[in-house]
This record gives structure tokens, C-alpha cells and sequence, in this order.
């Protein structure tokens, strides 16, 4: 059956739209990531215009974050107070990133930084995952052990001033390092529609030192509010969160992520994140190519004031 | 509203003028009302030529029926290769171009009448204009116009039939006119043109309503209406499927 999706002005069909949902949510669930980076780009490929894929996305990252951040609550695994300096920086980089996205959508340019956004973003983090989870099957199958990055060094940011007690983290270390964080987080959030987490959890342990246990349920707070916040940010500004597209994404979401979760335990670590390099690469090089290869018609026509 | 004025200063005179051909023409409906599960529904336009007993044989009548949407300003833009990449670089705007626009002829409209003619009346895809552009470069208007008619042509809003004029009888003539489901809400016009030796001796204009309504219409008021309220419904949607997801799968 097709549905009619109000905001992106088109007719889907319904099964695609929770296929994808369903898609997205057990990557999620496998390699325990929220998936926005990869559920944007997915909908701009089936035609979605860019500006409601970046926009629903947040509401989509929203109800997988509240699961996961849920979860976490329960284990008492969140550091609140990091989460609070966090999500300061997050929301005035949220309003930043939604405030420049409605501009250069003004412009006529917010499709290309969506892209380029991307394609960087992904072509990063997408290398730094390859080489990490090569390096560690390598180390794995010499039998030679890896040198830990988590060890308590001092670094920089210890030198930093107004120095805050973390209780739960167990650190005494300066604000500004997880608020600049949490800026830049919601800047990508608002500007991508990504919820950040794959930025957000490894500068968490190896520049902050956060302990690995209350890492992602603190990340997933972060990410739960940033994505509340650019969801209605964009709804007020740029009027292109899609409900009806959210829903079933949403729907789907929650149903793929169950399988992601029982996929995950039959798999080891390195092969999962030797996978999930893969794909992001893989995802990143089809937006790149978009924006390489000569268009049909290099001309759009944008409706005014409808 | 150029073209209205004109169409008010021609019409009554080719009435008077046209009296060995009479034009009468009406629509299926005057009001189409798109619903969530429409799939795009035929228009009917449908006519009669009445013409004296003694009149010339009808190869030398031609019928065009043009049915236009609501006039619509259109940012128009051109992406060039910068840096290896394609991106958005020119800009214009074009305004008072209908959003939809459809054309049925009883023959290719090249034979019915000269270029002139059928420019005058904003007959054909060729010839459908914008009131006023950003630009004053005549050719880029052009170029811009003509790419807003490519669009438009995907979406199957923007269509010519040269054979869409089917008469039923010598007099009687009938067109469909496909609505797609994308159609935007507002006036349209169904023009009907009688031509006859390459001039347009008849013509009826009527008006027509599309609106879409429903779920998803309320909704997008809605969410421009009230887009405060919109975006917390949207999120409290979101939180509470994920709540309930949480729920339901606690034990796993």
C-alpha cells in the first residue's frame, strides 16, 4: 500500500519505508550504533529530498536512543553530570547547526553540504574503523598484543581550567573539553542529522578517559536530547520533520534492532567492526559518487512559498 | 493575470465574431479532492461544436483543451562542476509559471496553428511562460523556463496528448485529463480553444478546484501552522515507541 508522506510531498510505499527502518535498526542493534549516519543517506538514495531525511532522521535517532538510554538507566550506567556538561554544549551546537541548515537551504545549498558532510564524515570514520579493526585482527592472529589506549596518562586536558568532579566517571577534569564536544555534536546533529555517537563515544574514552561502563549510556542521554532538540528545532524552523515517515521508520527501527542484538552475540568484535567499516565506506563512496558523476539534468526547481 | 485580461478582451469578441462555429464545453467535475489513497483520477473535459447544417467538412476544425494549475513562483537553479563537484551556482527565480499544465489536441499542435498563434495563447509546453523572471536576459529566462518544463515533465505535472481530443460524433469531442496525486491544491482553469484555418475562432474558459485533504493534508497544516506543537508531537511519538520498544523487549 502506498503512503502519502505529508512534509516530503511523495507518494511510498510503506513496506520499503519500514524495510529500511527494519534495515537500519539492526545495524543498530548489531554494532550498537544509532544508525542516523546510515538511515540519511538511505533515504536521500530512494529519493527522499535531503532536507526531510535530515530532519526525520532525528526523530528517528530519538525513540532508538530513548531504548538504549532506558536500558542503561536501569544499570545505573550514566554518568549524569557529564551528560548535563555534554548536552550544554549540545543544545547551543544544536540551535547553531539548525539555524545555518535553514540558511544555506534558503541558498539553495543545503543538499550539497548534506553530501559533502557526509562523505567526509563517513570516508573518516569509516577509514579510522578499517584500520583499527585490521590492525586488531592482525594483532590477534600474530598473537601479538596491543598497546592499550586507555592507560591513565595525563595528557592536555588535564591542563585545562575550570576543573569539575565526574563522580561516577571518576575524573577530575576541566568542562570545556566535554562541553566543546557536545557543541560540535549537536552542530552535526543539526546540520547532518546524525546523533553522533560514533564521534561522541570514542573521543569519550581516549581523550576524556570516561570508564568504558558508563560511556555509552551517558552518550546515549546526550544523544536522546540533542536529537529531541534538533527534531523540534527543525519542525519550528525549516518545517520538514515527515511524522507519517518518522512512525514507520520508527516502527521498523525497533524491530530490526532485536535482530541486530541476537546477530551480534553470534559474531566477534573485530569481524563486526571490520563489517561495519565496510558499509560505512561502501555508503560514502555511493554519496561521493553522487556528487562527482554529471547529473542528468543539472537543473532543480524548488516551489516557493507553498 | 496578463493572460486572464486577455482572455477577457478576446473572449467576448470571438463570440460575437464566432457565431458560424458555437463552443460548448463542461467538466466531469469541478472540484477534485485528493485523498490519501488517490492514485491519480481522470478529468473529463468533454464539448460540442455547433455548427450550421451547411458548414464546411470538420478536417478544417481543430479542438485544443489546455487545463493549467495554480500560477506558482519557482526557484530555478543550475548546478556547474566546482572543484570536481557539482554544485547549486546560478539562481533564478521564475514567477506566475503554472504548477501544472496539460495540453490535448485533436492533431500535433504544429499543424492546428503558426507558432505565433499558439505563443499568444500559451498553447503547447514550448510556450508556456512566466509572468516575470529575476533575470532580463531573454535567452537565460529560456533556459531556466524550459528546465522548470523538463521538471515538471518527470513528475508527470507538465504533459501534451496530440491526440488527446477524441470525438465521439461530428460535433462531440471528449478529453481526459490526468490528475496526478502530487497535484497542488489551489485554481485551475480548463481552457477549451476552437481553431479553424490556423486562428482561434471559439473559446470557454472554466474554472477548477483541487484540494487535497485528509490525514496527511491536516497534518501539513499543521505542522505550519503549529510547528512548535508539530515538533513535540513528533518527539513525544518518538520517545514513546521507544519506551514501548523497551518494554516489549526487556527479557532479551
Amino acid at each position: 500500500m502506498e503512503i502519502y508522506l505529508p512534509i516530503a510531498e511523495m507518494s511510498v510505499h510503506w513496506l520499503i519505508i519500514l524495510g529500511m527502518g527494519g534495515a537500519v535498526g539492526f545495524l543498530s542493534g548489531m554494532f550498537g550504533v544509532g544508525g542516523g549516519f546510515l538511515l540519511t543517506p538511505l533515504l536521500i538514495f530512494y529519493g527522499i529530498p535531503s532536507e526531510v531525511a535530515v530532519a526525520t532522521t532525528a526523530s528517528h535517532i530519538t525513540a532508538s536512543s530513548m531504548a538504549g538510554a532506558l536500558a542503561h538507566w536501569r544499570r545505573r550506567s550514566i554518568d549524569f553530570t557529564m551528560a548535563g556538561v555534554l548536552l550544554g554544549g549540545g543544545l547551543l551546537g544544536t540551535a547553531f547547526g539548525v539555524w545555518l541548515f535553514g540558511i544555506l537551504r534558503a541558498a539553495g545549498q543545503s543538499e550539497i553540504v548534506v553530501s559533502v558532510g557526509y562523505v567526509i564524515l563517513l570516508g573518516t570514520i569509516g577509514g579510522l574503523m578499517l584500520n583499527e579493526s585490521l590492525r586488531t585482527l592482525h594483532a590477534t592472529r600474530t598473537g601479538q598484543p596491543l598497546p592499550s589506549a586507555t592507560q591513565k596518562h595525563h595528557n592536555w586536558i588535564h591542563g585545562l581550567p575550570l576543573k569539575m568532579r565526574f563522580r561516577q566517571s571518576r575524573l577530575y577534569i576541566s568542562v570545556l573539553p566535554p562541553a566543546i564536544l557536545g557543541l560540535f555534536i549537536g552542530v552535526l546533529s543539526g546540520l547532518l542529522g546524525v546523533g553522533g555517537g560514533f564521534v561522541l563515544v570514542p573521543v569519550m574514552i581516549y581523550l576524556l578517559r570516561v570508564p568504558t561502563s558508563v560511556v555509552v549510556g551517558t552518550s546515549l542521554v546526550q544523544i536522546l536530547c540533542v536529537a529531541a532538540a534538533t527534531t523540534v528545532l527543525q519542525a519550528v524552523n525549516n518545517y520538514n520533520v515527515d511524522i507519517m515517515l518518522a512512525a514507520v521508520l520508527i516502527a521498523g527501527g525497533v524491530i530490526g534492532a532485536q535482530f541486530g542484538v541476537s546477530m551480534a552475540a553470534r559474531l566477534r568484535g573485530e569481524q563486526l567492526r571490520l563489517l561495519l567499516a565496510i558499509l560505512v565506506l561502501m555508503v560514502g563512496v555511493r554519496l561521493l559518487f553522487g556528487l562527482v558523476v554529471t547529473p542528468d539534468d543539472p537543473y532543480s526547481v524548488a516551489i516557493a512559498g507553498q | 493575470m496578463k493572460r486572464a485580461t486577455i482572455l477577457a478582451i478576446v473572449l467576448p469578441l470571438l463570440v460575437t465574431v464566432a457565431k458560424a462555429d458555437d463552443l460548448v464545453s463542461g467538466l466531469s467535475q469541478d472540484q477534485i479532492q485528493i485523498t490519501s489513497n488517490y492514485t491519480g483520477s481522470d478529468l473529463v473535459v468533454f464539448g460540442a461544436i455547433e455548427a450550421p447544417d451547411n458548414d464546411a467538412s470538420p478536417a478544417k476544425r481543430d479542438v485544443v483543451v489546455v487545463v493549467r494549475g495554480p500560477d506558482a513562483t519557482m526557484a530555478v537553479r543550475r548546478k556547474s562542476r566546482i572543484a570536481g563537484i557539482w554544485i547549486n551556482n546560478r539562481e533564478v527565480t521564475l514567477s506566475g509559471m503554472p504548477a501544472y499544465y496539460f495540453v490535448a489536441s485533436s492533431q500535433p499542435l504544429a499543424k492546428i496553428a503558426a507558432a505565433p498563434v499558439l505563443q499568444r495563447y500559451q498553447i503547447g509546453l514550448e510556450n508556456v511562460a512566466p509572468q516575470s523572471s529575476s533575470t532580463h536576459k531573454i535567452s537565460t529566462t529560456e533556459q531556466f523556463r524550459s528546465a522548470v518544463v523538463r521538471e515538471r515533465q518527470r513528475g508527470h505535472l507538465f504533459s501534451e496528448a496530440p491526440a488527446g481530443v477524441e470525438f465521439l460524433s461530428y460535433s462531440l469531442f471528449r478529453v481526459h485529463v490526468p490528475v496526478p496525486a502530487d497535484a497542488p491544491r489551489g485554481q485551475y482553469t480548463a481552457e477549451v480553444y476552437l481553431f479553424r484555418d490556423g486562428q482561434v475562432i471559439s473559446a470557454q474558459s472554466t474554472p477548477l478546484f483541487v484540494d487535497q485533504i485528509g490525514l496527511e493534508r491536516n497534518l501539513f497544516n499543521y505542522a505550519h501552522n503549529q510547528p512548535l506543537f508539530y515538533g513535540l508531537a513528533a518527539v513525544l511519538i518518538a520517545v514513546l515507541m521507544g519506551w514501548i520498544s523497551s518494554l516489549l523487549f526487556r527479557q532479551t
